[in-house]
């Protein structure tokens, strides 16, 4: 069978602790990347919640899987993308607990995104 | 011929499943290769033994069944997902355990229990992945 490696993004929407969703993605992320697959993280709309700094989950009984994002430069993740206008409607600040983040305007996103074969959307 | 992956996230109560279901069956139908289904989330529950939808609703393991059987399509659950919502091959007592009793499962047989990797072995083989 031949091998068709593709490009990966991995999109998420949703914020961080109010349902699995961020945990599913980074999962599948860390998958993707174990096998070396061209793995990369996008963040839109509520899902840049994901990336912000100095979240207390513990407070509310869940586990701080975001930790686990410091573990994705170990499985050559190495593109992390954040759409700048969702930020800005959330007045959050550029502060995030992973370092190499790029931050990109709406169209800018798109166009990254564009470029991958395969998006999972969580 | 072209090659097709799904991956279904929504559980079997959903009008999205029919809509994944559709979708293959069409893909299927047009002469699309289609590599395997992956459960994901709660897409795992579709997979559930003790499924009881009633009758005048859509049958959606019937379904999952029927697309297994008449066209060997491979259908693989998350183990994780799956266990994280009680679906399991390896139930047992310690009655069970002593006397040395099979384990039990709650698993439709039409379904395969596998990892993350075999979505990542099913991206490989398939020229798209769709997900539901």
């Amino acid at each position: 069978m031949t091998n068709k490696n593709k490009s990966i993004a991995i999109l998420n929407s949703t914020a961080p602790f109010s349902s699995a969703d961020g945990k599913d993605a980074l999962d599948i992320a860390l998958i993707f990347g174990s096998y070396e697959q061209d793995t990369s993280l996008f963040f839109q709309g509520d899902g840049v919640w994901q990336l912000i700094n100095t979240q207390t989950p513990n407070d509310i009984s869940m586990k701080d899987y975001l930790k686990t994002f410091a573990a994705l430069e170990f499985y050559d993740i190495e593109h992390v993308y954040v759409c700048a206008a969702s930020l800005a409607q959330r007045a959050l600040p550029n502060d995030f607990h992973i370092e190499n983040v790029t931050i990109l305007s709406a169209n800018e996103f798109s166009n990254e995104l564009r470029l991958r074969q395969i998006i999972l959307r969580f | 011929m072209q090659s097709l992956a799904v991956m279904v996230t929504t559980p079997p109560h959903s009008n999205l499943t029919a809509t994944a279901i559709d979708y293959i069956e069409y893909a299927l139908k047009k002469g699309i290769e289609v590599v395997g289904v992956f459960f994901y989330q709660d897409g795992v529950l579709n997979a559930s033994s003790h499924l009881s939808l009633p009758n005048d609703e859509y049958q959606t393991i019937k379904q999952w069944q029927r697309l297994n059987k008449g066209y060997n399509l491979p259908l693989y659950l998350c183990v994780t997902a799956a266990e994280k919502r009680g679906l399991t091959d390896e139930i047992s007592d310690e009655i069970d355990d002593q006397i040395g009793n099979n384990k039990q499962t709650n698993i439709n047989d039409a379904f395969i229990l596998s990892g993350l990797g075999e979505l990542v072995e099913l991206s490989n083989k398939a020229d798209r992945v769709v997900q539901l």
